[in-house]
């Protein structure tokens, strides 16, 4: 686990961050937002002591990290940044597997390590191994990014924007992939992004920052729920809150069972898919009932226009 | 086969030309001796109209084809500027025999403009059709040994012995040989020298931002001054530290010689080999270095595994360009009693003998092509990264 104890860095007269206190449990998931310049940046990259912060205390599992040689604290602590890093002058491989190559892992063992990390990530061995950066897609290149993060099996892993520069449906389908590794390995990951939808669907816990200060933290309900000042409500959206709180709604927790004698109606949706997803559904179609499919495409529930009015707020 | 649509312009304007110097121009001048400067001929007034127009012949083959080349049409003007470009020597010699008798005493031949520029003109055709044909490694190697193997045969086998060219040569077997090794000795420690320094300066550019105005500046007006007028001011320094230690006199420091040339070859090689080096280094975009030390790579091994790599094609570059100027400023060293290819440069100019001016200048332009071809491979290598990418 993390801890931030009181920590400020300052450059010059200028304090980049002040005095932000924060606890990253084991195995949970906490993304930093804000606007840019709101110091979220720096904090993360303080913690693997790219930056080293001015006051205060920064412990990992118990331990003050200035107790660490920052070299071999960087080796244990994976990072991914944004537009990737990856060494151009490298092949994928090789790109993936530079830490375990720095702690001097035996070859095969690192080529082991290497090909489950690409299959993890839905690279192809075959395909990819030997390609260089350029020549990969921006989806590919920071999947590329997440596996080198991965590679030396860290147990902390921190996340600089890293797919702040793709289009929408990668960064979606990333979104989705991250989500599902982290389910599998459970990281102590901080994520660092700008774009609060991104935080409401990665996060375990939501730090809001600005000005170089927490200004808010908690889980994602929470912070939909109760904005803590009109700076936070303006970054969940205003009105539109509504429809991202739907989103972090799964179909199948709102349901009702099916009933005998009920002809399930013609639109569906899966049981895992938001319940913004079924609005939309409803919308678009014109319909207020929709059913609910698990994953082998049985009929698992109804989902009436009404459950969404009575529940949801 | 496939009609481009666009006619080879290349082909097209340098056969025209080469069509036009040889009915035109003279194409050698013959002397009774050395110094007189004789009578120049061309081909159309010693062969007469018809041998001419078959010379020529070829020639208006290519341009014929050039203006609506295929693949196949590009290999067939390849190939017949090859096999001309072949029998050239040959051809020169036979064409020299008429006025000369091998036997003779100082008569000799001069190639004249026309010469020059068909050889020239048939050199670059070669050179763009192989390009444009993307012939391999195999038959660039062929048309070298074919064209080279012909020129070194009629040189060492006499057929070219009336020209001037070699006749000058003949006389300063020893002397050339000297001169080249004189001249590359310069060029190589010059530029290793420079390159040492300049690693050093930008290493320093790099960490203290207040240097690099200062350091380029430095190096721009060290630049901006005359190389004469640079070995000038470097003569009294150095003679007077000669005369003070005698040691230094001893190695063969002096003010003329090869330490003031050594040094203003440095100092000139200075400002394209740091900006170059500089610019390389701090180039390497920031993200890759920020991943580098995230990544938990210690700062050397920043440096040596990513920095320097992706570096390395620019600075490759800041060696080709500073060597190619190196080898042509060298020339000038001569004049400070240096050696080097200069010399013959200087000697003839001095003799008002062209054919001695060409003896020097000839091998360094060919040297300066040389250097530059060959480092240019090496950046393209480098750029593709394939050399690097081993554990």
């Amino acid at each position: 686990m993390i801890e931030l104890d009181n920590v400020s860095k300052s450059f010059g007269s200028e304090k980049a961050v002040d005095g932000i206190s924060l606890d990253v449990p084991a195995g949970s998931l906490c993304v930093l937002v804000g606007t840019s310049g709101c110091g979220k940046s720096t904090t993360l990259r303080m913690i693997n002591r790219l930056i080293e912060h001015s006051d205060g205390m920064i412990r990992i599992d118990g331990h003050p990290i200035r107790d660490f040689n920052e070299v071999t604290l960087r080796r244990r602590i994976g990072y991914a940044i944004q537009n990737t890093g990856l060494f151009p002058h490298w092949s994928v491989a090789r790109n993936i597997g530079v830490v375990p190559r720095l702690l001097k892992w035996d070859k095969a063992q690192i080529r082991e390590r290497v090909e489950s990390l690409m299959a993890l990530l839905g690279l192809a061995v075959e395909e990819f191994a030997d390609k260089y950066p350029h020549q990969l897609s921006g989806g590919q290149a920071q999947r590329v990014g997440v596996a080198r993060a991965l590679a030396a099996d860290p147990d902390i892993l921190l996340m600089d924007e890293p797919f702040g520069a793709l289009d929408p449906i990668t960064r979606s389908g990333l979104q989705a992939e991250l989500l599902r590794i982290q389910s599998r390995i459970r990281k102590t990951i901080v994520f660092v992004t700008h774009d609060m939808d991104e935080a409401l669907r990665l996060a375990d816990q939501i730090v809001v920052m600005q000005g170089g200060r927490i200004i808010q933290q908690g889980t994602p309900t929470q912070i939909l729920a109760h904005p803590a000042d009109g700076f936070v409500e303006t970054l969940v959206g205003g009105r539109d809150r509504g429809l991202k709180r739907a989103s972090l709604t799964a179909v199948g927790d709102m349901m009702e069972p099916i009933e005998q004698a009920d002809d399930p109606p013609a639109i569906s949706v899966a049981r895992t898919d938001s319940m913004r997803l079924a609005v939309s559904l409803m919308l678009w179609h014109g319909v207020s009932r929709l059913s609910v499919r698990d994953d082998n495409g049985d009929t698992v529930g109804i989902l009436p226009l009404r459950r969404l009015v009575d529940d949801v707020g | 086969m496939r009609v481009k649509a666009r006619p080879n312009r290349v082909v097209l304007t340098l056969g025209g030309l080469a069509v036009a110097a040889i009915g035109l121009l003279d194409g050698v001048r013959i002397q009774p001796n050395r110094i007189v400067s004789g009578t120049a001929y061309g081909l159309p007034e010693t062969l007469g109209l018809g041998p001419t127009l078959l010379v020529v012949l070829p020639l208006l083959v290519m341009v014929a084809l050039a203006a609506r080349p295929t693949r196949g049409r590009e290999a067939v003007m390849l190939l017949l500027a090859t096999v001309m470009l072949t029998v050239m020597p040959w051809a020169l010699s036979g064409f020299i025999g008429r006025f000369i008798d091998a036997s003779a005493g100082a008569a000799r031949a001069a190639l004249s403009a026309g010469s020059w520029l068909v050889g020239f003109a048939l050199i670059l055709m070669v050179v763009d059709l192989r390009q444009r044909l993307q012939a391999g490694a195999a038959v660039t190697a062929a048309i070298l040994a074919v064209t080279l193997g012909s020129l070194v045969a009629a040189l060492t086998g006499g057929a070219l012995d009336t020209l001037a060219l070699v006749q000058e040569y003949i006389v300063r077997r020893a002397a050339f040989a000297d001169a080249i090794i004189n001249h590359l000795a310069l060029v190589g420690i010059a530029v290793g020298t420079s390159l040492i320094v300049a690693v050093a300066l930008a290493l320093w550019m790099r960490r203290v931002a207040a240097v690099r105005q200062g350091v380029l500046g430095v190096l721009s007006f060290i630049q901006t001054i005359p190389s004469l007028a640079l070995f000038g001011l470097l003569l009294a320094p150095l003679a007077w530290l000669a005369s003070r230690f005698p040691l230094l006199s001893e190695l063969g420091i002096q003010g003329i010689g090869w330490a003031p040339a050594l040094l203003a070859l440095v100092g000139y090689s200075l400002l394209p080999m740091t900006r170059n080096t500089f610019i390389a280094l701090d180039g390497v975009e920031p993200a890759v270095i920020e991943a580098a030390r995230g990544m938990g790579l210690a700062p050397l091994q920043v440096f040596f595994r990513v920095r320097l790599p992706l570096a390395l094609p620019l600075l490759i570059e800041g060696i080709r360009i500073t060597t190619v100027q190196a080898i042509g400023l060298a020339a000038v060293a001569a004049l400070i009693g240096a050696g080097g290819l200069g010399t013959f440069i200087f000697q003839g100019l001095g003799q008002a003998a062209m054919n001695l001016v060409v003896l020097g200048a000839l091998p360094i332009v060919l040297m300066a092509m040389a250097v530059d071809a060959l480092l240019k491979a090496l950046a393209d290598a480098a750029r593709r990264g394939e050399t690097l990418d081993r554990t």
